[in-house]
């Protein structure tokens, strides 16, 4: 492993079959997007399985985290059999701890288990991220991925924009962390504000100064955005 | 793997999780299975025939094969192919854009309506595929 910040790759199963398999993948979707943008690339797993070298090489160089759908775990055998052991391999059905018997195969019929149990994969392979960027990194750097290595895969979602004493900002996943917030049930008025505060702050770095302009800019964002759905 | 008998289609998409066209592969081929065609045709995780696993190189090899490949890469059908699956049709959503420039279908992790307008139309054809493979209607 070189002394570099390393990024990470994140290889989900495909699991056409089975509602697993979408989790594993939106989830891995997420981190990628919004968890843990700086620091995760994908890989294709067909394609890696097919003998793409590019992708192969990544993994034999980088550490790897495989998401797999169920016990079968294709994405962790096919990764250990072309580019050696991975550093972390999830099972969907290990980490929510029943069969998915309330979710979906296709985004379609996506509902609130299927949205759940995408959220509680997403931030346990995030954790994951954490702990073998902890692992990887010399003691004391920022987990900020600078290597240059990256795919098409990892661009992270543009941001929303809101506008905070006059300037524009950019956040990160805003419109995903709005979703998430709606699905909870945060109101877009004076009694949602902190809580809206208190989300973005977990992905996006805000001045203590800064906070009550903030506050207001997030929420008038949130009310359009709640506008809008 | 879920049991079928030897007329049903196996619809295999390729899943590329790095782009908006792996996804349309995904939902166009959940609204042939689910939606279009739910008795004459099935779907199979690519990656576990990838794996070699005996069950699913059997399914492909016993059963007409249609892939949707998201990227000229054609993972589905090659691997399919690599299987000894027959593969009586092979769809790629790249060629379906041709026909759609402008579109905006959405990402990987969701499509928007131009998407879904984009995969309905390759499961459509698919769905047909599917109808004279098997000699039975599907839904329209």
């Amino acid at each position: 492993m070189s002394d570099t910040v390393q990024k990470v790759g994140i290889i989900s199963c495909s699991g056409e079959e089975i509602p697993e398999g979408t989790i594993s993948r939106l989830a891995t979707r997420r981190v990628l997007e919004l968890l843990r943008p700086d620091a995760t690339v994908t890989l294709c797993l067909p394609l890696f399985l097919a003998g793409n070298e590019a992708e192969r090489d990544f993994a034999r160089t980088h550490p790897t985290i495989t998401v797999d759908g169920c016990a079968k775990q294709c994405a962790k055998w096919g990764t250990e059999q072309h580019s050696g052991p991975v550093s972390a391999a999830l099972v969907v059905t290990d980490i929510l701890g029943e069969p998915c018997t309330a979710c979906h195969r296709s985004s379609r019929d996506r509902g609130q288990a299927d949205k759940e149990a995408v959220w509680a994969v997403a931030e346990r392979i995030a954790a994951e991220v954490d702990m073998v960027l902890a692992q990887s990194m010399p003691a004391g750097m920022a987990a900020t991925a600078t290597d240059g290595a990256s795919c098409a895969c990892s661009s992270p979602l543009p941001g929303g924009t809101i506008t905070v004493n006059g300037a524009t900002v950019t956040i990160a996943g805003l419109p995903l962390i709005f979703e998430q917030c709606a699905e909870q049930g945060v109101p877009a008025d004076a009694y949602g504000r902190q809580a809206l505060l208190d989300v973005v702050k977990i992905y996006h770095s805000i001045p203590s100064d800064e906070e009550s302009a903030y506050r207001e800019a997030i929420l008038a964002a949130y009310q359009q955005f709640r506008r809008e759905l | 793997m879920t049991a079928f008998d030897e007329h049903t289609v196996l619809v295999i998409p390729c899943s590329g999780i790095g782009k908006v066209h792996g996804l349309i592969s995904r939902e166009a081929t959940y609204l042939v299975t689910d939606e279009l065609a739910p008795e004459q045709a099935k779907t199979q995780c690519l990656a576990l025939l990838v794996k070699g696993d005996a069950e699913a190189v059997a399914a492909v090899q016993s059963h007409r094969c249609i892939t949707i490949d998201g990227c000229p890469k054609a993972c589905a059908c090659k691997n399919v192919e690599l299987a000894g699956g027959m593969v009586v049709k092979a769809v790629r959503v790249v060629d379906a854009f041709k026909t759609h420039r402008g579109a905006q279908p959405g990402s990987a992790s969701g499509l928007t309506n131009d998407g879904w307008a984009i995969a309905r139309e390759i499961a459509e054809t698919v769905a047909t595929e599917v109808a004279n493979q098997t000699g039975r209607e599907v839904a329209s």
